[in-house]
């Protein structure tokens, strides 16, 4: 990654392009649990999402092959994308915003409780 | 059987290692050889989620080849450390077996 690409988000952008375009060749079913894995994905993401981009890349390869192989959705995911995209997820170890904010909260409420405990 | 998702939820990664240990294989693969065992219950999603987790981890080796159909596959073998770590898998699991058959046949 170049530092234009760092600054910008300019390869982001390019990779998501990528995953559109590879999304629209797949059936129907398949394009709308893509969509559903991204809704899912996105409050691991870290402020860019970059993070996720490989995760997505996985998931969009499982999908694919799953049509490829004439597999439908059901039998590849079972029912629960939501918890499908946890487990792909929550191995990462990836921080989301959600988790830098709490420990900010956390630390500044710590530094103003001991400097009132002296 | 049904309904064994739960129980099998922490050896199902054990399982998977040892499917990767006797072979290179791919995802769908492993899921039909657990399929065919018995655990009608797992799906290729859940397996996915073991072998992402596993590649994370730096036990296995991941080949991408070309399929007849669709995007390439990826392949799995174990390295050292998942050679190591299936040896641990069946050592504890030898002994959660045992301890749980000593209590079912009321031994102490």
């Amino acid at each position: 990654m170049s530092f234009w690409e760092k600054a910008t988000g300019s390869d982001l952008t390019r990779e998501w392009r990528a995953f559109e375009a590879r999304a629209e060749a797949l059936p129907h079913d398949h394009r709308a649990a893509w969509g559903q894995i991204i809704a899912h994905l996105f409050p691991y993401g870290d402020f860019t999402g970059r993070n996720l981009m490989p995760i997505l890349d996985d998931a969009l390869g499982l999908l694919e092959g799953a049509a490829a192989d004439g597999r439908s959705v059901h039998d590849v995911l079972g029912d629960d994308i939501r918890d499908f995209c946890a487990a792909l997820a929550g191995g990462e170890g990836a921080r989301t915003c959600h988790d830098r904010w709490r420990e900010q909260v956390n630390r500044n409420v710590a530094r103003k409780l001991s400097r009132l405990g002296g | 059987m049904d309904d064994l998702t739960e129980m099998l939820k922490g050896t199902l990664e054990g399982c998977v290692l040892h499917i990767i240990g006797s072979e290179e294989t791919y995802g769908y693969a492993i899921t039909r050889q657990l399929n065919e065992l018995g655990f009608t219950d797992v799906i290729e999603g859940t397996v996915y989620t073991i072998l992402l987790r596993l590649e994370r981890n730096g036990l296995v080796q991941v080949t991408k080849r070309p399929s007849g159909v669709g995007p390439p596959r990826k392949f799995y073998a174990l390295n050292d450390a998942g050679r190591e770590e299936l040896a641990k898998f069946w050592a504890k699991w030898q002994y959660l077996s045992s301890r749980i058959d000593k209590l079912k046949e009321g031994g102490r």
